[in-house]
């Protein structure tokens, strides 16, 4: 069989070396927020031109299916996304590692993330030109429901708060609008500075939104981070396995769902991921524990997210259209080594395509062996280092992960000034998940939905375009699906509960046991369509919502009256945005007027929480940031690392420690440093110093 | 270590001129204001190893892209100008983004170096589209005003004003669909979302297959579409397209200026390098470092005319 052949050339000793030094370095460098698969790529592409082609394309490919599965550590250690194609993986993560859960977590991600890469190489390998026409029949009215399909989740991520959720949404969309609009060219919402015209940088808000309350959290108690596991039961493999096992078609069907949104141009891991945790959820016989953690949360996630990567190759290779920016960098490194693309590609050139998806399949089952042994000593460093040393360090990634993206202290300043809002938004009840996702599907749906007026305009068919295609009323049900099931869930729970509870019953009679208590009987409840309105009326009046509503109201407002100025094209989506936040603030505002305040209780916050150390960290940040400029990013970084470590500092430390740890610091420090500077060449600003 | 390479670098300079001659001595960094992947970072690709080979450097290629590239250009002047950043550059987008409004850059503030080539625009349909040459897709336009779609990458870019001349010229109405790149803008055609598009001619090499080329906004054919007429030949006078080039921060000085025009020229002129560029669709120009800002100065009067046309040209 000619396959084979391919499989066996893809054998050699210098294909699997890429193979596993690729898989190494993109783990690394996907784990390290800021820091991107596009980035390592593009630096990287240079040396495989004096490679054979398919050699230089295994390791390329290595590298970006490594990064996109090193996202999920960072995402299930320190609750910030790697990458931002695990920023579903935080929902379940997180939590998962808190409890003392890390090993599972990271060895679930890393089963999920081989068996998903896996799948969506093998799609590669033998479906790529039926699947390229998927691409092609995605139109921009697919593309904007597949986006609000996307925003449904919100619902689900705000259960018991919907109105906050969908305001955070909001925000998330208008932040999303902010700079130089793709349709229309209006300049919106930048307030006259340069500053804002490329827009809210999302890699940068992942990292501000998710991460900096970690730190400030982090710094108020001497907790610690994740609590420490029990006992040495290892990376749980055996565990992890059976739970794969048992989610088999979750990992399946997510896995699908990756290939095929790795195969849209323009959609990528984000979404894939979102789409399937979304799924996972809706499907599950236990919703209410995701966002909990959730092992089937991961699962989800990490299948898809790496499926999109033989998903987006697809494209790429086919028609010449890459599916996601590193697939960008490799398509124009295959043209400049004069490699011509298209459906030829896999008759003509087989030889070098072949090996090369043979090549990827291998990297992808190496990262097995070599994720689990990263993995295993991550969790345990992460959740036994000093807080003296985790918090400068988690600092210092958040300082120079947002530096990394434009080589820009602008995207810094950006994502700090993101982090303190959603800390304090998040103390409010505006989780930042939803708002992540409104700035992640903002643009998607924005560009689809206004192409899709324009088309439908031009051929006197506004409708059939939104809702007459087949494609998008697949997608229209699902997401309908998707809101309208926790409803129908709830009946069924009901029913379920009742079953058991009547079950304990009479096996308590029996055994003459009383695990159940008699007053916990179940009525039926009466059918009361305005329950969730009194539940709702029930809640004591929340005054930081009210302020926060004012603040809304505001600022859409003051949105909205900018929309006059713009084109018809660009003033369509932040006007319904700004009108939206209005009503939703209003409605959130009235309801707080009408609830009974709250009783004067005493701060339900732990009394040990310090606030003074937070805020000392906020402002220890921010010099930090101004400083960079004058002293130069490692004088700057080194001294912050001093001063962030006496925060976190909770004892009194002996000179040996503080000796030891402040050689750490210079270590972390020096060998980030070196690794921006010297490895992936990103200019530092230097100063004063260096 | 560091700072003796500084305080050597500095004393240097403080020496001679002659410093200059040693040019470069170090990584050189190519920033492109896009993302990877377009015309200018594939173009970039290409030079890569033949700047590396004349320079005995490694010339690194960055992406920071941003509104359009403006979030790069309104930045370039603030980057140390010694020469060993460069950036590459665009027209139209130069002249029409601060023509258009305030993006923190004029076209004269930047230090242009040398266009080293540029791509034409042209008009595609999906391979199994009904019009099979321009005269039909006109013929349709004018019995249907506003009912022929096309797409291009971006409002008010070179595909856009392509599109708006095209209407003029040719006397019909057909809708612009902006979409956010080329790549996307192509889907659109290939995948017959919209009647057709105006993109780069070098969208028509890697999705040859998918598309037809009606006609092409250059003066001359194209070497990769020799078959292809422009738009020219069929009695409409649009030529227009994107210049690509490199610029440096305003304070390098002129000898590492000049040096840098002469290094793209030199790479222009290896035969091999010509072949490989014009085989992917790009038409090499060579408008060095002496003659580009006149250049740049009458593409923006031509600019302007169409941006008034356009209802862009606010400053």
């Amino acid at each position: 069989m000619e396959l084979l052949s391919y499989f066996v050339s893809a054998l050699t000793p210098l294909n699997l070396l890429m193979a596993l030094g690729g898989v190494v370095l993109g783990t690394v460098i996907g784990a390290l927020p800021g820091l991107s698969a596009t980035m390592a790529v593009a630096v990287l592409v240079p040396f495989t031109f004096t490679m054979d082609p398919a050699t230089g394309l295994i390791a390329l490919g290595a590298i970006y299916t490594g990064a996109i599965y090193g996202g999920a550590f960072a995402a299930i250690l320190v609750n910030t996304p790697g990458t931002p194609s695990a920023i579903a993986t935080t929902f379940d993560g997180f939590p998962m590692a808190k409890r003392g859960d890390g090993s599972l977590a990271v060895t679930l991600a890393t089963l999920a993330s081989v068996v998903g890469g896996l799948v969506g190489g093998v799609f590669l390998l033998l479906l790529s030109p039926p699947l390229a026409k998927v691409a092609l029949a995605f139109g921009p009215p697919e593309y904007f429901w597949l986006a609000i399909f996307g925003l449904t989740l919100i619902s689900a991520l705000s259960v018991g708060n919907t109105l906050k959720g969908l305001l955070g949404g909001c925000i998330g969309l208008m932040l999303a609008m902010v700079g130089v609009a793709v349709v229309g060219g209006d300049i919106r919402f930048t307030m006259g500075t340069h500053t804002l015209l490329g827009g809210f940088d999302i890699v940068s808000a992942l990292i501000g939104l998710y991460c900096i309350p970690v730190l400030i959290d982090l710094v108020a108690t001497p907790d610690r981070h994740l609590k420490v596991e029990q006992g040495n039961r290892g990376i749980r493999l055996f565990e992890a396995f059976g739970l794969a096992w048992k989610s088999k078609f979750n990992v399946l069907r997510s896995a699908i769902v990756g290939t095929i949104v790795g195969v849209l141009p323009g959609a990528g891991g984000s979404i894939a991921g979102l789409v399937s945790y979304s799924e996972a959820r809706r499907s599950s016989k236990e919703p209410e524990t995701f966002g909990k953690g959730a092992p089937d949360g991961i699962i989800a996630t990490e299948a898809a997210n790496n499926a999109t990567v033989g998903g987006g190759f697809i494209p790429t290779l086919v028609l010449g259209i890459p599916g996601t920016p590193p697939d960008a960098i490799i398509l124009g490194a295959l043209l400049v080594q004069g490699i011509k693309i298209g459906p030829t590609l896999f008759t003509q050139q087989g030889d070098i395509v072949y090996t090369f998806i043979f090549g990827l399949l291998i990297a992808t089952a190496l990262m097995l062996p070599a994720g689990l042994l990263i993995g295993r000593y991550a969790y345990k460093s992460i959740a036994s280092i000093p807080k003296t040393l985790l918090v400068p360090t988690i600092a210092f990634l958040t300082v120079i992960g947002s530096f990394a993206i434009h080589s820009n202290l602008h995207d810094v300043q950006m994502m700090l000034s993101l982090g303190v809002l959603g800390w304090i938004l998040n103390r409010c009840g505006f989780a930042p998940s939803p708002i992540v996702l409104g700035l992640v599907l903002g643009k998607i749906a924005e560009q689809g939905f206004v192409q899709s007026y324009l088309i439908g305009n031009a051929t006197n068919n506004i409708t059939g375009m939104f809702f007459g295609r087949p494609i998008s009323l697949a997608i229209v049900a699902l997401a309908a699906f998707t809101l309208l099931y926790p409803l129908i869930f709830a009946k069924r729970k009901e029913k379920a509960k009742k079953r058991a509870l009547e079950a304990a019953r009479t096996y308590s009679e029996t055994n003459g046991e009383t695990t159940v208590s008699p007053t916990e009987e179940i009525k039926p409840a009466p059918f009361d369509p305005l329950a969730g309105l009194k539940k709702q009326f029930a809640k004591p009046r929340d005054v930081a919502g009210m302020f926060f509503a004012v603040l809304l109201i505001a600022a859409g407002g003051w949105a909205y009256s900018q929309t006059a100025t713009m084109t018809p094209m660009g003033s369509v989506f932040p006007s319904t945005i700004s009108v939206t936040i209005i009503v939703l603030s209003f409605v959130l505002l009235g309801l707080n007027i009408i609830r009974k305040p709250a009783a004067a209780s005493g701060s339900d916050e732990a009394s040990h929480a310090s606030t003074p150390r937070r805020v000392a960290l906020v402002v220890a940040m921010c010099l930090w940031v101004f400083a960079i400029p004058v002293l130069g990013f490692a004088t700057a970084a080194f001294l912050a690392f001093l001063i962030l470590a006496r925060v976190a500092c909770f004892e009194v430390m002996g000179p040996k420690r503080l000796a030891i740890e402040a050689v750490a610091g210079v270590a972390i420090v020096g060998g980030l440093y070196l690794l921006m500077a010297q490895v992936l060449l990103i200019r530092m600003p230097t100063g004063l110093l260096f | 270590m560091r700072k003796l390479a500084i305080a050597a670098a500095m004393a240097a300079t403080l020496v001679s001129g002659t410093a200059f001659a040693e040019y470069p001595e170090k990584t050189i960094n190519y920033i492109i204001p896009f993302n990877a992947g377009g015309e200018s970072d594939v173009s970039a690709r290409f030079q890569q190893p033949y700047l590396e080979e004349l320079a005995d450097q490694s010339f690194v290629i960055q992406y920071m892209a941003g509104a359009g590239g403006a979030q790069a250009w309104s930045q370039l002047n603030g980057m140390e100008g010694d020469g060993y950043t460069i950036m590459g550059i665009n027209l139209p987008h130069t002249i029409l983004q601060p023509m258009e409004k305030d993006v923190g850059y004029e076209t004269k503030d930047l230090t242009y170096i040398n266009f080293f080539h540029y791509t034409p625009n042209a008009l595609f349909v999906p391979k199994d589209s009904e019009f099979q040459n321009l005269q039909e897709l006109i013929d349709y336009a004018k019995a249907n005003p506003g009912l022929v779609t096309l797409s291009g990458s971006g409002s008010n870019s070179a595909n856009h004003l392509g599109q708006v001349q095209f209407d003029e010229l040719a006397g019909i109405t057909t809708t612009y669909v902006p979409f956010s790149g080329t790549g996307p803008a192509v889907t659109a055609i290939l995948g017959s979302q919209t009647t057709g598009g105006f993109n780069y001619v070098t969208s028509g090499v890697n999705n040859g297959d998918g598309m037809r080329m009606l006609a092409v906004a250059s003066e001359t054919r194209v070497k990769a579409f020799p078959d292809v007429p422009t738009f020219k030949e069929l009695g409409l006078d649009i030529v227009g397209g994107a210049f690509r080039g490199v610029a440096v921060p305003k304070s390098t000085p002129e000898p590492i200026r000049e040096k840098i025009s002469q290094m793209v020229t030199d790479v222009n002129n290896n035969p091999e390098f010509k072949k490989k560029m014009e085989d992917a669709g790009f038409v090499l120009t060579d408008i060095t470092y002496d003659f580009i800002n006149d250049f740049v100065a009458a593409k923006s009067e031509e600019y302007r005319e169409i941006a008034e046309k356009l209802g862009i040209a606010n400053r």
